[in-house]
């Protein structure tokens, strides 16, 4: 950018953003105009007028859907600061908490959606709850690290005074997680927005949700766009809002924390082994034990609302025991065959994208709200247009999932990257080391531990991707199979499928842990000390 | 600012008008009235436009009763709200009613809004299918789950499976007009309207046409229901009756009703009206027009039987219970 270029009064970084999204429309309006005809793609001049002619309709819409998701997010948070509070007050309970947040995290949408409307009956009650459980982990899990994130010295200072545990608490504590909380509800807000748009899809009369489903079956391409950048445009403002309150609020930002950084390794590691046995073991029992008494006290039918003994006869006793298990294994593999090079490939692309704007900063004021925007896109409106676009084979399937892990991703590694200890860069510099060397001994060494909580919670939103594009756009897999209940009234089938996809979530969050141990025993021992 | 300004007065109205309806809708509660609820099967449409006539007009009122329809939608449960008891009545369809008693629901089928089944084959003129022979070395766009569709109309025409080629869809008609797929398997009532409102020609080839005789859009009810709640039954059964046969009489102010009673449901009048005329045929027959709407005979049910067996489903002619419509039509 040439000085000579820049608009008067207009700050570099502005125009550059502005120049960024100048030429994100025109791609886009010359995309539409090459694709006019196909049914796939609106440009920005249609999407527009879409908009102006449909303003009543689409902000009455909005406005219902915005409510939902508003007291999901508040619903889902206060859960969040409660368990958080649970685990503060009786440390113990942190592992088995942090545990069983996870399995409830890792349920599907697509099943739990159904599950909550029988439950609820009409009303909005599946699109609020829906909302609350998409945001609850994503606030949990920074509010964990941040109710301990306070100086030792505090600590001494407060005992200093004679005062008590309830005072630390209260004077430490409290304030030093509110940075954290900040952090959380940020990426709680888009979230939210997507959960009350699935829960719409169990059965509402308004909302953008409703609006989006009667544009894709409707081939009306100029509606299903404006939804999504509709959709887009709140969760990305949600997003920026709640950032500017964080900037105003806090005196210090913490890093974003995405995950719970690993346990302090025990000194044996059959000791820890043994710890980690146990844990899996006592949250397995607690979850069966929690479906049974819930599904009990509520006296829920047994046509829905199938108990673990249902599950465990449909997939293990019975005498079709075979052949249930066969198909659940030909659709997990069909979703496996999709999900894994998905995500990879998003991981790979966000450490890519990361260095590369570490290598080239001038290219991360464009790219960076670019990244955010497309991250704030409710999946359910992305999955269709990107299988329309790319084909229902393996290409669209991959990329979808790729989209929703390249972009937490991204963001963990510029953070992490920003962790670079100052001293060993100004060392490197000074002995003149280029900066693909400083990278490669310095930068990424430091990052790992940021890409790695990244790649841990990208987990469970590679599985609602591929679940998601299964449903909505290709037909296929797990998604597939758990929406088909709703012509076969199979209950045992969906309620297994929970079981296994809620299983295979929690099994790639432990994989993923592992390589993390691993990698940073070797590049960031100290992340795994106390 | 002038906009936004406009905005937030525009938000305010709308707020008020939320507490309208709803001082309105509790009014309505107040009345003497039996409440009960119709689980629809899919999101407010033209689709189930002469269950708002019934409303609207107060065919139910008249009978002691009020109804609520709860909207379905792509993942919305039919069936189970009226296991538990939070629906009186649901829209299903013969096979997956069949399919929920086989799985323990004590479900009956007590009346028949689609005396045909509205599944069909869409294509496009110049590479049309219009006979289930000319599926074969097609490309078909579906969600695999209807397999079992496919396959029962290959096996009542001696079409080779085999020589078809799936591809998985889920509802969606742009696969076919973007070349990925020959044709697709979907309602005649709604994909090849999409196409048809956005000038796009289309050939609709009525499964039904070809054997696949499958009652659609089922009203059923619980075992228990019809044993104690009767009067309840005949009541919302006999409104029903009333409203689809104006519906019938007067498509036009059944669509405006529609439109009227949904602003916010994201409706255009185009596609309304067109689906309001293509499910005229599928609802309205020579045996509604001899015994009323919403009739079945020992013989349609023996059909049903036979397509429903080859779609591995046995069923006994108990299933279906017209005790109900005998009342309303008697």
């Amino acid at each position: 950018m040439t000085p000579a270029l820049r608009l008067p009064f207009v700050p570099e970084p502005v125009f550059r953003q502005m120049a960024a999204m100048l030429v994100t429309l025109a791609l886009w309006q010359l995309a539409a105009m090459g694709l006019a005809g196909r049914y796939m793609l609106a440009g920005p001049v249609e999407v527009v007028q879409h908009i102006l002619q449909n303003y009543g309709l689409l902000s009455r819409a909005l406005w219902v859907t915005f409510q939902n998701a508003a007291w999901g997010f508040v619903a889902g948070n206060l859960a969040a600061i409660g368990l958080a509070l649970i685990v503060a007050l009786v440390p113990q309970t942190r592992m088995l908490v942090a545990a069983l947040a996870l399995v409830v995290f890792c349920l599907p949408l697509v099943a739990t959606g159904p599950i909550l409307r029988v439950l609820y009956g009409p009303g909005p009650g599946p699109q609020i709850t829906l909302a609350a459980l998409a945001v609850y982990y994503t606030t949990f899990i920074p509010l964990l690290v941040g109710l301990r994130a306070a100086p030792a010295s505090w600590f001494d200072l407060i005992r200093l005074y004679g005062r008590g545990a309830w005072t630390v608490f209260v004077q430490v504590r409290v304030m030093a997680s509110l940075p954290y909380l900040l952090a959380g509800l940020q990426i709680a807000a888009p979230a939210a927005f997507l959960g009350a748009m699935v829960g719409e899809f169990t059965g509402a009369d308004r909302g953008i949700g409703v609006l989006a489903l009667r544009a894709m079956r409707g081939l009306d391409v100029e509606a299903t766009w404006a939804i999504a950048l509709i959709a887009a445009a709140v969760s990305m403002l949600a997003y920026g809002a709640i950032g500017r309150i964080t900037r105003t609020k806090a005196d210090t930002q913490p890093e974003m924390l995405m995950a719970v950084k690993p346990e302090p390794s025990a000194q044996l590691v059959s000791a820890r082994v043994f710890r980690i046995v146990m844990l899996v073991a006592l949250t397995a029992a607690l979850v069966i034990a929690l479906w049974w008494a819930l599904m009990e006290i509520f006296a829920l039918n047994r046509f829905f609302a199938k108990r673990p003994d249902d599950v465990w006869r449909y997939l293990v006793t019975a005498p079709t025991a075979q052949a249930n298990r066969a198909v659940l294994w030909a659709a997990t593999s069909a979703s496996l065959e999709y999900l894994i090079p998905g995500y990879l490939a998003g991981l790979a692309l966000g450490v890519a994208g990361a260095l590369a704007l570490t290598l080239a900063p001038a290219l991360g004021s464009g790219v960076l709200p670019v990244a955010i925007a497309l991250r704030s896109v409710p999946i359910v409106t992305t999955a269709p247009l990107i299988v329309l676009a790319l084909g229902r084979g393996a290409a669209g399937t991959i990329t979808i999932v790729a989209v929703m892990t390249f972009f937490p991703a991204l963001v963990a590694c510029l953070q992490g990257l920003r962790q670079t200890p100052g001293q060993v860069l100004d060392v490197m510099r000074l002995y003149a080391t280029n900066p693909v060397t400083r990278l490669w001994y310095a930068q990424i060494p430091a990052m790992l531990p940021a890409f790695f909580a990244a790649a841990r919670l990208s987990v469970p939103a590679a599985i609602l991707a591929i679940t998601v594009a299964e449903w909505l756009a290709t037909g296929r897999g797990l998604g597939a199979l758990m929406a088909l209940t709703a012509s076969t009234s199979d209950y045992n089938l969906l309620w297994s499928a929970i079981v296994v996809v809620t299983l295979g979530a929690c099994i790639g969050y432990g994989l993923v842990s592992m390589v993390e141990r691993a990698v940073l025993v070797r590049v960031a021992p100290e992340q795994l000390r106390n | 600012m002038t906009q936004f300004d406009l905005s937030r007065r525009h938000l305010l109205a709308m707020g008020l008008g939320g507490v309208g309806a709803y001082a309105l809708g509790s009014r309505g509660l107040m009345a003497q009235q039996n409440q009960v609820a119709l689980q629809l099967s899919w999101l407010h449409s033209v689709q189930f436009a002469g269950s708002y006539i019934a409303d609207e007009r107060g065919f139910w009122e008249s009978r002691g009763l009020s109804v609520r329809l709860d909207a379905g939608g792509p993942n919305a449960p039919v069936e189970p709200p009226v296991v538990t008891g939070t629906a009186l009545v649901g829209i299903s369809a013969a096979d997956y009613t069949a399919a929920a008693v086989q799985q323990g629901a004590p479900f009956r089928i007590i009346g028949v809004a689609m005396q045909n089944n509205p599944f069909a084959i869409a294509s496009l003129p110049d590479n049309p299918v219009n006979t289930p022979q000319d599926l074969e070395g097609k490309r078909i766009g579906m969600p695999l789950a209807n397999m079992p569709v496919l396959r029962t109309l290959a096996t009542l025409n001696n079409v080779d499976i085999d020589a078809i080629e799936v591809i998985p869809t889920q509802y969606d008609a742009a696969p076919l007009v973007a070349g990925e797929v020959d044709c697709l398997l979907c309602w005649s009532t709604d994909l090849p309207v999409a196409m048809f409102v956005r000038g796009i020609d289309s050939v609709t080839m009525l499964m039904a046409d070809f054997g696949y005789t499958l009652h659609s859009q089922t009203y059923i009810a619980t075992e228990d229901s019809i044993a104690n709640r009767r009067a309840e039954l005949v009541a919302l059964m006999a409104g029903e009756v009333a409203g689809w046969n104006a519906y019938r009489e007067d498509l036009d102010a059944a669509t405006d009703l529609t439109l009227a009673r949904f602003p916010d449901a994201g409706l255009d009048r185009p596609t309304q009206i067109e689906q309001a005329r293509r499910q005229v045929p599928l609802m309205f027959s020579d045996l509604t027009d001899a015994q009323g709407f919403g009739w079945f005979t020992e013989e349609t049910v023996a059909r049903n039987i036979e397509t429903l067996a080859l779609l591995d489903m046995p069923v006994e002619p108990e299933l279906w219970d017209r005790s109900i419509l005998e009342e309303v039509h008697g």
